[in-house]
């Protein structure tokens, strides 16, 4: 077959990239050593829990929109939301009905997405807007001028949602979504505001003898391997082979001033982070 | 915690509950109803078939269109060499991954609008992927049949590799994707090579052909290089109900006929 292209590319990989398997190991590592532009190394994505805030109405939320409009001179916020008890619901229904887990993402996306229009509705007199993924080319601009934009936690995988290992409940929400923003545009932090102080030892909502956890690398949580998780799974195991996200945070959303102080770059909550980060070089 | 404070929930099987409990996950575990079990996904290769142009592309289309009357087909195509010259312009440029996958959906957008031009006259339609969405099912009941995007619509939010930065999800990855969650009849990948080789037959004359395969079994043989992506076998492992893929060589004529029908020809790949 004649190859138009090859010649007339850039690069020695490129001409590598035009013919050969991109199945093939060594060519997937040949990309490695290519440089990593961050594309918004200010930004600080946010997500506000469904369940853990969101569900709760005015006296969690409130208070945490008054937080974020404090810091909006200071910090530059990406909002993802989370989706709730209403997506518990639909995908119970929706898993006694027999529909895939493809069919479970479009419904769950739904209510991540009424979160998302509730919090705007709450942040428009800020002149903040919600911004779905066809609208992000236009997202540094709102960033720019009004240092805030909104979106649904969801990433927008629809139909082509992955099958989880066990089960029926889509493996990638928006805990997976949030961070796979943050990862993408090379974020300055990954912020997640929930109902606990970060990680326990067990569910502190249903064992008292769980412990706090203020530091872990991934490594070591994913080798214990626990029953439960302050996370989705996904997110740990994005985290190994993120480039750019070497952390994430976890703050109680219900207590004022928590967001602030990780927002400040103080060691609130819980962080995980990556032990074994191949980051490369930035540009 | 103020009583006020209390989180209001929606009754149901899962309320309260943590959806990363393992336990509670184990508990989801039901039957899946498939949504349109007649469906045949049928991919036409990128770099393998569409970058040919009219001697490889014309022929397998007259095929699909002979096929018509016995089986409702929607065709996914890949993106060929204009995606891998984008990634080796965004590479260079310092671009990450899911920025690579959003410019690469663009290049089997171009693919797969030809190929519906080149099918309109045989009541084919093209459906973008939040009409897939809502529109699929509807359209085969109306329309002869669709063609889509085969690269799925991951865009930023697609996964940093675990070598590399190319895009893990590809026009492979999407199309078997719209087969599974519609429970599809069957996922035929159409290629430039017969099948499965132990090593590329491209480069290497003593490769040898395997017919049929277990997914699991093929990734713990870590073959150098697949002629399928990788991470459809990791997605075969755990099929719900398209339970196989079959590549086969789409410049031999009837050999999408045959597979349609269900005999043995090229490669079978199984969960």
């Amino acid at each position: 077959m004649p190859d138009p292209v090859q010649n007339a590319m850039l690069t020695e990989l490129g001409q590598r990239l035009a013919s050969g398997s991109l199945s093939d190991a060594t060519l997937q590592r040949a990309t490695e050593s290519t440089p990593n532009l961050a594309i918004l190394p200010w930004v600080n994505v946010v997500k506000i829990g469904g369940q853990s805030i969101m569900d709760r109405g005015r006296s969690a939320v409130m208070p945490l929109i008054d937080e974020i409009v404090a810091n909006l001179p200071h910090h530059k916020m990406i909002l993802g939301t989370g989706a709730g008890t209403r997506a518990r619901h639909v995908y119970s229904l929706a898993i006694d009905l027999g529909m895939p887990v493809g069919v479970l993402t479009v419904l769950g996306t739904a209510v991540a997405w009424q979160n998302a229009q509730m919090l705007q509705y709450l942040l428009a007199k800020h002149g903040i807007a919600f911004l779905e993924p066809e609208g992000f080319p236009s997202l540094p601009h709102y960033l720019m001028e009004r240092g805030a934009v909104i979106c649904q936690g969801m990433p927008p995988y629809k139909l082509w949602e992955e099958n989880p290992e066990i089960g029926r409940i889509p493996p990638q929400r928006t805990d997976t979504g949030c961070f796979l923003i943050a990862e993408v545009f090379g974020a300055r932090k990954m912020i997640y505001a929930k109902d606990e102080d970060g990680l326990y030892t067990a569910d502190p909502k249903k064992d008292p003898a769980a412990r706090h956890i203020p530091r872990i690398s991934v490594q070591e949580l994913l080798r214990q391997d626990l029953n439960d998780l302050v996370v989705e799974r996904a997110v740990l195991e994005l985290m190994l082979t993120a480039r750019n996200i070497s952390e994430i945070q976890f703050v109680n959303g219900l207590k004022p001033g928590q967001l602030t102080a990780a927002l400040d770059g103080e060691p609130v909550g819980t962080i995980i982070y990556n032990a074994e980060i191949r980051r490369g070089d930035v540009v | 915690m103020s009583a006020s404070q209390a989180a209001q929930h929606v009754v149901s099987r899962l309320m309260r509950e943590s959806l990363v409990d393992k336990k509670v996950i184990a508990g989801t575990e039901a039957p899946v109803r498939a949504i349109l079990p007649k469906l045949n996904v049928i991919q036409i290769g990128g770099l393998s078939i569409m970058d040919r142009g009219r001697e490889a592309v014309l022929p397998l289309l007259d095929e699909i269109v002979a096929n018509q009357d016995e089986h409702t087909q929607v065709v996914g195509v890949g993106p060929g060499v204009r995606a891998r010259h984008i990634f080796a312009v965004g590479l260079d440029l310092g671009l990450p991954t899911g920025a690579l996958a959003t410019l690469a959906a663009k290049s089997s957008a171009q693919n797969a609008y030809m190929v519906a031009c080149l099918l309109a006259d045989s009541g084919f339609v093209y459906l973008e992927a939040p009409f897939i969405v809502q529109l699929l099912p509807a359209m085969l009941a109306a329309a002869r049949g669709a063609v889509f995007n085969g690269i799925p619509p991951y865009d930023l939010w697609e996964h940093p590799p675990a070598i590399g930065k190319i895009p893990p999800h590809g026009s492979d990855a999407g199309s078997y994707l719209v087969g599974e969650v519609f429970g599809a009849r069957s996922v035929i990948l159409l290629k430039d090579v017969d099948g499965l080789y132990t090593t590329d037959p491209k480069t290497n004359p003593g490769a040898e052909f395997i017919a049929e395969i277990g997914a699991a079994e093929l990734i713990a043989r870590k073959l150098s290089t697949l002629p399928i992506e990788p991470t459809v076998l990791e997605l075969l492992v755990r099929a719900k109900l398209a339970k196989s893929i079959r590549i086969v060589n789409g410049l031999v004529p009837g050999n999408l006929t045959r597979a349609l029908n269900g005999e043995p020809i090229g490669t079978l790949i199984h969960t």
